[in-house]
Protein backbone atom coordinates (compact mmCIF):
# COMPACT_ATOMS: atom_id res chain seq x y z
CA UNK A 1 0.00 0.00 0.00
CA UNK A 2 2.96 2.50 0.92
CA UNK A 3 4.51 1.52 -1.91
CA UNK A 4 1.59 2.52 -4.08
CA UNK A 5 1.07 5.80 -2.39
CA UNK A 6 4.55 6.78 -3.13
CA UNK A 7 4.60 5.61 -6.45
CA UNK A 8 1.51 7.34 -7.09
CA UNK A 9 3.20 10.58 -5.78
CA UNK A 10 6.14 10.49 -7.69
CA UNK A 11 3.87 10.35 -10.73
CA UNK A 12 2.22 12.87 -9.42
CA UNK A 13 5.57 14.90 -8.73
CA UNK A 14 6.92 14.07 -12.42
CA UNK A 15 3.36 15.55 -13.78
CA UNK A 16 4.26 18.71 -11.79
CA UNK A 17 7.28 19.07 -13.22
CA UNK A 18 6.72 18.02 -16.53
CA UNK A 19 3.77 20.89 -16.30
CA UNK A 20 6.57 23.05 -15.08
CA UNK A 21 8.86 22.39 -18.25
CA UNK A 22 6.55 22.45 -20.76
CA UNK A 23 5.36 26.54 -19.33
CA UNK A 24 8.76 27.21 -19.17
CA UNK A 25 9.31 26.09 -22.98
CA UNK A 26 6.46 27.78 -24.38
CA UNK A 27 7.92 30.89 -22.57
CA UNK A 28 11.02 30.72 -24.17
CA UNK A 29 9.23 30.28 -27.38
CA UNK A 30 7.20 34.02 -26.84
CA UNK A 31 10.74 35.18 -25.76
CA UNK A 32 12.52 34.53 -28.85
CA UNK A 33 9.80 35.71 -30.75
CA UNK A 34 9.78 38.75 -28.80
CA UNK A 35 13.61 38.84 -29.64
CA UNK A 36 13.36 38.23 -33.26
CA UNK A 37 10.30 41.07 -33.90
CA UNK A 38 12.98 43.34 -32.07
CA UNK A 39 15.55 43.44 -34.26
CA UNK A 40 13.46 42.44 -36.93
CA UNK A 41 12.11 45.73 -36.64
CA UNK A 42 15.32 47.77 -36.97
CA UNK A 43 15.74 45.56 -40.43
CA UNK A 44 18.50 43.36 -38.37
CA UNK A 45 18.74 39.56 -39.07
CA UNK A 46 17.00 37.80 -35.80
CA UNK A 47 19.73 35.73 -33.94
CA UNK A 48 19.46 33.36 -30.75
CA UNK A 49 16.61 31.77 -33.45
CA UNK A 50 16.74 27.74 -33.98
CA UNK A 51 15.09 26.35 -36.51
CA UNK A 52 11.30 26.17 -35.91
CA UNK A 53 10.69 29.00 -33.42
CA UNK A 54 12.67 30.93 -37.27
CA UNK A 55 9.64 29.64 -39.40
CA UNK A 56 6.93 30.58 -36.80
CA UNK A 57 8.39 34.05 -37.06
CA UNK A 58 8.48 34.17 -40.89
CA UNK A 59 4.89 32.78 -41.74
CA UNK B 1 38.15 16.99 -9.15
CA UNK B 2 39.64 19.89 -7.10
CA UNK B 3 38.88 23.16 -7.33
CA UNK B 4 41.96 25.93 -8.46
CA UNK B 5 42.76 28.20 -5.12
CA UNK B 6 43.06 31.72 -6.46
CA UNK B 7 45.25 33.38 -4.19
CA UNK B 8 46.64 37.07 -5.31
CA UNK B 9 44.04 39.59 -3.56
CA UNK B 10 44.80 40.19 0.33
CA UNK B 11 41.47 41.00 0.99
CA UNK B 12 37.70 40.39 0.30
CA UNK B 13 36.52 39.45 -3.42
CA UNK B 14 33.74 42.45 -4.45
CA UNK B 15 33.46 40.87 -7.85
CA UNK B 16 34.22 38.49 -10.55
CA UNK B 17 33.38 38.30 -14.14
CA UNK B 18 34.61 35.61 -17.20
CA UNK B 19 35.24 37.24 -20.45
CA UNK B 20 33.22 35.98 -23.73
CA UNK B 21 35.28 33.18 -24.32
CA UNK B 22 36.16 32.63 -21.03
CA UNK B 23 39.87 31.69 -21.31
CA UNK B 24 40.01 34.66 -18.62
CA UNK B 25 38.43 35.58 -15.16
CA UNK B 26 38.89 38.94 -14.13
CA UNK B 27 38.79 40.08 -10.44
CA UNK B 28 38.52 42.85 -8.24
CA UNK B 29 38.47 43.62 -4.94
CA UNK B 30 38.99 45.90 -1.50
CA UNK B 31 42.93 45.97 -1.37
CA UNK B 32 42.57 48.29 -4.79
CA UNK B 33 43.20 45.95 -7.30
CA UNK B 34 41.80 43.56 -10.19
CA UNK B 35 43.39 40.45 -11.28
CA UNK B 36 43.18 38.65 -14.51
CA UNK B 37 43.74 35.02 -14.26
CA UNK B 38 44.10 32.45 -16.64
CA UNK B 39 40.59 30.19 -15.65
CA UNK B 40 42.20 26.85 -16.97
CA UNK B 41 44.89 26.48 -14.43
CA UNK B 42 44.51 29.73 -12.34
CA UNK B 43 47.65 30.88 -13.46
CA UNK B 44 47.69 34.66 -13.14
CA UNK B 45 48.25 36.78 -16.31
CA UNK B 46 48.13 40.42 -14.64
CA UNK B 47 47.14 42.93 -12.61
CA UNK B 48 45.22 46.68 -13.35
CA UNK B 49 47.22 48.49 -10.65
CA UNK B 50 45.68 52.61 -9.97
CA UNK B 51 42.89 52.72 -7.85
CA UNK B 52 42.84 54.33 -4.72
CA UNK B 53 40.20 52.12 -2.97
CA UNK B 54 38.25 49.37 -2.92
CA UNK B 55 37.56 48.33 -6.51
CA UNK B 56 33.59 47.08 -6.40
CA UNK B 57 33.02 46.34 -9.69
CA UNK B 58 34.05 45.43 -13.35
CA UNK B 59 33.31 44.42 -16.57
CA UNK B 60 35.12 43.31 -19.74
CA UNK B 61 33.63 44.02 -23.24
CA UNK B 62 32.93 41.03 -26.04
CA UNK B 63 36.43 41.60 -27.28
CA UNK B 64 37.97 41.30 -24.28
CA UNK B 65 39.54 44.42 -25.53
CA UNK B 66 38.25 46.99 -23.04
CA UNK B 67 38.17 46.47 -19.19
CA UNK B 68 35.89 49.38 -17.06
CA UNK B 69 36.23 49.14 -13.31
CA UNK B 70 34.32 51.10 -10.12
CA UNK B 71 35.90 52.58 -7.18
CA UNK B 72 35.39 54.12 -3.97
CA UNK B 73 38.29 56.40 -5.28
CA UNK B 74 34.93 57.76 -6.79
CA UNK B 75 36.77 56.90 -10.20
CA UNK B 76 35.12 55.20 -13.24
CA UNK B 77 38.57 53.52 -15.45
CA UNK B 78 39.04 52.46 -18.61
CA UNK B 79 41.92 49.91 -19.31
CA UNK B 80 43.76 48.11 -21.92
CA UNK B 81 42.72 44.24 -20.82
CA UNK B 82 46.01 42.93 -22.88
CA UNK B 83 48.62 45.43 -21.64
CA UNK B 84 46.86 46.36 -18.42
CA UNK B 85 47.18 50.06 -18.93
CA UNK B 86 44.60 52.65 -17.88
CA UNK B 87 43.22 54.46 -20.37
CA UNK B 88 41.17 56.88 -19.17
CA UNK B 89 39.95 57.79 -15.60
CA UNK B 90 36.06 59.94 -14.57
CA UNK B 91 36.32 61.16 -11.30
CA UNK B 92 32.88 61.47 -9.48
CA UNK B 93 31.68 63.32 -6.55
CA UNK B 94 31.01 59.36 -5.08
CA UNK B 95 32.23 55.93 -5.23
CA UNK B 96 31.06 54.13 -8.40
CA UNK B 97 29.13 50.96 -7.01
CA UNK B 98 28.28 49.23 -10.17
CA UNK B 99 29.51 48.98 -13.92
CA UNK B 100 28.54 47.15 -16.93
CA UNK B 101 29.11 47.38 -20.74
CA UNK B 102 25.99 47.38 -23.28
CA UNK B 103 26.01 44.03 -25.45
CA UNK B 104 27.37 46.08 -28.65
CA UNK B 105 30.11 47.37 -26.90
CA UNK B 106 29.50 50.87 -27.33
CA UNK B 107 28.71 52.15 -23.91
CA UNK B 108 28.90 51.58 -20.23
CA UNK B 109 26.28 52.48 -17.51
CA UNK B 110 27.63 53.27 -13.88
CA UNK B 111 25.96 53.83 -10.59
CA UNK B 112 27.68 56.16 -8.42
CA UNK B 113 26.81 56.35 -4.68
CA UNK B 114 24.14 58.20 -3.08
CA UNK B 115 26.21 60.52 -0.25
CA UNK B 116 25.40 63.76 2.00
CA UNK B 117 24.76 66.32 -0.40
CA UNK B 118 25.04 64.00 -3.55
CA UNK B 119 22.02 62.36 -5.19
CA UNK B 120 22.38 58.59 -6.19
CA UNK B 121 23.29 58.70 -10.40
CA UNK B 122 23.25 56.92 -13.13
CA UNK B 123 25.35 57.73 -16.53
CA UNK B 124 26.10 56.31 -19.52
CA UNK B 125 28.60 56.70 -21.37
CA UNK B 126 29.70 56.10 -25.18
CA UNK B 127 33.01 54.95 -25.54
CA UNK B 128 35.50 55.51 -28.65
CA UNK B 129 36.70 52.26 -29.68
CA UNK B 130 38.57 53.97 -32.45
CA UNK B 131 42.33 54.01 -31.97
CA UNK B 132 43.79 53.23 -28.46
CA UNK B 133 41.25 54.28 -26.51
CA UNK B 134 42.66 57.19 -24.44
CA UNK B 135 40.30 59.63 -26.49
CA UNK B 136 37.14 59.44 -24.47
CA UNK B 137 34.60 61.99 -23.58
CA UNK B 138 34.53 63.38 -19.96
CA UNK B 139 30.43 64.04 -19.79
CA UNK B 140 28.65 60.71 -20.42
CA UNK B 141 25.56 60.53 -22.86
CA UNK B 142 23.25 60.37 -20.70
CA UNK B 143 22.76 61.26 -16.87
CA UNK B 144 19.75 60.73 -14.27
CA UNK B 145 18.98 60.25 -10.71
CA UNK B 146 16.78 57.58 -9.90
CA UNK B 147 14.07 58.79 -7.91
CA UNK B 148 13.03 56.75 -4.29
CA UNK B 149 15.30 53.72 -2.79
CA UNK B 150 19.43 53.85 -4.01
CA UNK B 151 20.16 51.58 -7.32
CA UNK B 152 22.55 48.86 -6.23
CA UNK B 153 22.96 47.13 -9.34
CA UNK B 154 22.20 47.56 -13.48
CA UNK B 155 22.27 46.13 -16.81
CA UNK B 156 21.76 46.99 -20.25
CA UNK B 157 18.31 45.16 -21.89
CA UNK B 158 18.61 43.89 -25.33
CA UNK B 159 16.40 47.18 -26.01
CA UNK B 160 18.67 49.68 -26.83
CA UNK B 161 18.74 53.18 -24.15
CA UNK B 162 16.54 50.35 -21.63
CA UNK B 163 18.83 49.34 -18.44
CA UNK B 164 17.69 47.30 -15.70
CA UNK B 165 18.17 48.01 -12.07
CA UNK B 166 18.06 46.96 -8.55
CA UNK B 167 17.77 48.86 -5.50
CA UNK B 168 18.28 49.09 -1.98
CA UNK B 169 14.64 48.36 -1.42
CA UNK B 170 13.85 45.60 -2.96
CA UNK B 171 12.91 47.27 -5.90
CA UNK B 172 13.82 46.25 -9.70
CA UNK B 173 13.29 48.09 -12.65
CA UNK B 174 13.20 49.28 -16.16
CA UNK B 175 14.46 52.83 -17.18
CA UNK B 176 14.96 54.47 -20.48
CA UNK B 177 18.20 56.34 -20.58
CA UNK B 178 17.49 58.88 -23.06
CA UNK B 179 15.15 60.42 -20.18
CA UNK B 180 15.75 58.67 -17.07
CA UNK B 181 12.16 57.78 -17.01
CA UNK B 182 11.04 54.50 -15.49
CA UNK B 183 9.41 52.60 -17.47
CA UNK B 184 8.32 49.99 -15.58
CA UNK B 185 8.81 48.56 -12.01
CA UNK B 186 8.41 46.07 -9.61
CA UNK B 187 8.57 47.38 -6.21
CA UNK B 188 7.83 44.01 -4.47
CA UNK B 189 10.59 41.66 -6.36
CA UNK B 190 12.60 41.42 -2.79
CA UNK B 191 11.88 42.42 0.29
CA UNK B 192 15.54 43.72 0.73
CA UNK B 193 18.28 45.32 -0.71
CA UNK B 194 19.28 43.48 -4.50
CA UNK B 195 22.61 42.30 -4.13
CA UNK B 196 23.83 41.00 -7.84
CA UNK B 197 22.12 40.79 -11.14
CA UNK B 198 23.03 38.42 -13.96
CA UNK B 199 20.90 38.09 -17.20
CA UNK B 200 20.61 35.37 -19.72
CA UNK B 201 22.35 34.83 -22.87
CA UNK B 202 19.61 36.60 -24.85
CA UNK B 203 18.97 39.14 -21.84
CA UNK B 204 15.68 38.15 -21.87
CA UNK B 205 15.44 37.06 -18.11
CA UNK B 206 17.31 37.45 -15.55
CA UNK B 207 18.11 36.38 -11.66
CA UNK B 208 18.45 38.68 -9.15
CA UNK B 209 19.71 37.80 -5.08
CA UNK B 210 18.97 39.85 -2.46
CA UNK B 211 19.88 40.70 1.25
CA UNK B 212 16.11 38.63 2.16
CA UNK B 213 17.81 35.23 1.91
CA UNK B 214 15.80 34.69 -1.62
CA UNK B 215 16.97 35.12 -5.20
CA UNK B 216 14.82 35.13 -8.07
CA UNK B 217 14.01 34.76 -11.78
CA UNK B 218 12.18 37.81 -13.62
CA UNK B 219 11.00 38.59 -17.01
CA UNK B 220 13.12 41.11 -18.63
CA UNK B 221 9.92 42.41 -20.59
CA UNK B 222 7.67 42.52 -17.68
CA UNK B 223 9.74 42.18 -14.64
CA UNK B 224 6.86 39.26 -13.74
CA UNK B 225 9.09 37.37 -10.89
CA UNK B 226 8.83 33.54 -12.87
CA UNK B 227 10.80 31.66 -10.06
CA UNK B 228 11.85 32.10 -6.48
CA UNK B 229 15.02 30.42 -4.68
CA UNK B 230 14.62 30.90 -0.81
CA UNK B 231 17.44 29.79 1.45
CA UNK B 232 18.03 30.71 4.91
CA UNK B 233 20.93 33.35 4.71
CA UNK B 234 21.55 36.52 2.90
CA UNK B 235 22.80 36.56 -0.44
CA UNK B 236 25.18 38.32 -2.15
CA UNK B 237 25.22 36.92 -5.52
CA UNK B 238 23.63 34.91 -7.93
CA UNK B 239 24.06 33.38 -11.45
CA UNK B 240 22.69 31.06 -14.20
CA UNK B 241 24.71 28.27 -15.59
CA UNK B 242 24.70 28.73 -19.60
CA UNK B 243 23.38 25.11 -21.08
CA UNK B 244 22.22 23.63 -17.61
CA UNK B 245 18.73 24.43 -15.54
CA UNK B 246 20.36 25.83 -12.41
CA UNK B 247 21.36 28.95 -10.49
CA UNK B 248 24.11 29.16 -8.47
CA UNK B 249 23.76 31.22 -5.14
CA UNK B 250 26.09 32.19 -2.48
CA UNK B 251 26.24 34.35 0.26
CA UNK B 252 26.01 33.50 3.94
CA UNK B 253 26.66 35.71 7.41
CA UNK B 254 30.47 35.88 8.74
CA UNK B 255 29.02 35.39 12.50
CA UNK B 256 28.83 31.65 11.21
CA UNK B 257 32.25 31.73 11.34
CA UNK B 258 32.81 31.76 15.02
CA UNK B 259 31.68 27.79 14.93
CA UNK B 260 34.33 27.14 12.00
CA UNK B 261 37.71 28.70 12.74
CA UNK B 262 39.44 25.26 13.71
CA UNK B 263 38.10 23.89 10.04
CA UNK B 264 40.14 22.73 7.51
CA UNK B 265 37.71 23.48 5.11
CA UNK B 266 35.55 26.93 5.15
CA UNK B 267 32.38 25.86 5.80
CA UNK B 268 31.03 28.77 3.06
CA UNK B 269 28.97 27.69 0.52
CA UNK B 270 28.39 27.65 -3.31
CA UNK B 271 24.47 26.59 -3.51
CA UNK B 272 22.84 25.17 -6.78
CA UNK B 273 19.25 25.38 -7.29
CA UNK B 274 17.02 24.07 -10.01
CA UNK B 275 15.95 27.27 -12.05
CA UNK B 276 12.83 25.46 -13.10
CA UNK B 277 11.84 23.24 -10.31
CA UNK B 278 13.03 25.48 -7.57
CA UNK B 279 14.17 23.11 -6.14
CA UNK B 280 18.14 22.94 -4.19
CA UNK B 281 20.15 20.48 -6.08
CA UNK B 282 23.77 20.41 -4.45
CA UNK B 283 25.87 22.78 -2.56
CA UNK B 284 29.81 23.10 -2.85
CA UNK B 285 31.96 24.69 -0.14
CA UNK B 286 35.21 25.64 1.04
CA UNK B 287 35.08 29.36 1.47
CA UNK B 288 36.07 30.85 5.03
CA UNK B 289 33.74 33.75 4.64
CA UNK B 290 30.56 34.93 2.88
CA UNK B 291 30.72 34.28 -0.67
CA UNK B 292 30.50 37.59 -2.26
CA UNK B 293 30.28 37.26 -5.99
CA UNK B 294 29.96 34.09 -8.53
CA UNK B 295 30.48 33.78 -11.89
CA UNK B 296 29.99 30.36 -14.29
CA UNK B 297 31.92 30.23 -17.73
CA UNK B 298 30.27 31.54 -20.98
CA UNK B 299 29.85 27.49 -22.11
CA UNK B 300 28.97 26.67 -18.73
CA UNK B 301 32.08 24.39 -18.63
CA UNK B 302 33.09 25.93 -14.87
CA UNK B 303 32.55 28.26 -12.29
CA UNK B 304 34.49 30.84 -10.05
CA UNK B 305 33.40 32.15 -6.39
CA UNK B 306 35.25 35.16 -4.73
CA UNK B 307 34.55 35.48 -0.99
CA UNK B 308 35.01 37.71 2.23
CA UNK B 309 38.24 35.29 2.92
CA UNK B 310 40.40 37.09 0.00
CA UNK B 311 40.21 33.83 -2.08
CA UNK B 312 38.75 32.95 -5.63
CA UNK B 313 37.93 29.18 -6.00
CA UNK B 314 37.56 28.04 -9.36
CA UNK B 315 35.62 24.77 -10.09
CA UNK B 316 35.83 22.68 -13.74
CA UNK B 317 32.68 20.64 -13.23
CA UNK B 318 33.18 16.52 -13.49
CA UNK B 319 32.01 14.46 -17.12
CA UNK B 320 28.74 13.71 -14.33
CA UNK B 321 27.79 17.14 -14.05
CA UNK B 322 26.91 17.10 -17.54
CA UNK B 323 25.52 13.61 -18.11
CA UNK B 324 23.71 14.23 -14.94
CA UNK B 325 19.85 14.55 -15.70
CA UNK B 326 18.26 14.56 -11.25
CA UNK B 327 14.65 15.31 -12.64
CA UNK B 328 14.63 12.57 -16.09
CA UNK B 329 14.71 13.33 -19.57
CA UNK B 330 12.52 16.55 -19.82
CA UNK B 331 14.35 18.93 -22.12
CA UNK B 332 15.04 22.02 -21.07
CA UNK B 333 15.73 25.37 -22.96
CA UNK B 334 18.17 27.60 -22.10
Amino acid sequence: EDAVEESNVSAELIAHRKRLVDEWNAWRVRCRRDIADEKGGKGKRPEHVGGEEAKEVIE
Amino acid sequence: NRPILLQGHERSLTQIKFNAEGDLLFSCSKDHIMNVWFSHNGERLGTYDGHNGTVWTIDIDSQSRFLVSGSADNQLRLWNVSNGKCLYVWEFPTAVKRVAFSDDDEKVVCITEQRMGHQGAIRVFRLNRDGDGTDQSLEPEYMFHPVGSKATVCAFTYTPNVILTGHESGKVALFDVTSGTEILNNERAHMDSVTDLQLSGDRTYFVTSSKDKTARLHDTKTLRVLKTYSTETPLNSAALAPNKPYVLLGGGQEAMQVTTTSARQGKFETRFWHMVFEEEVGRVKGHFGPVNTIAVHPAGTCFASGSEDGFVRVHHFEESYFRGKPYGDLEIDD
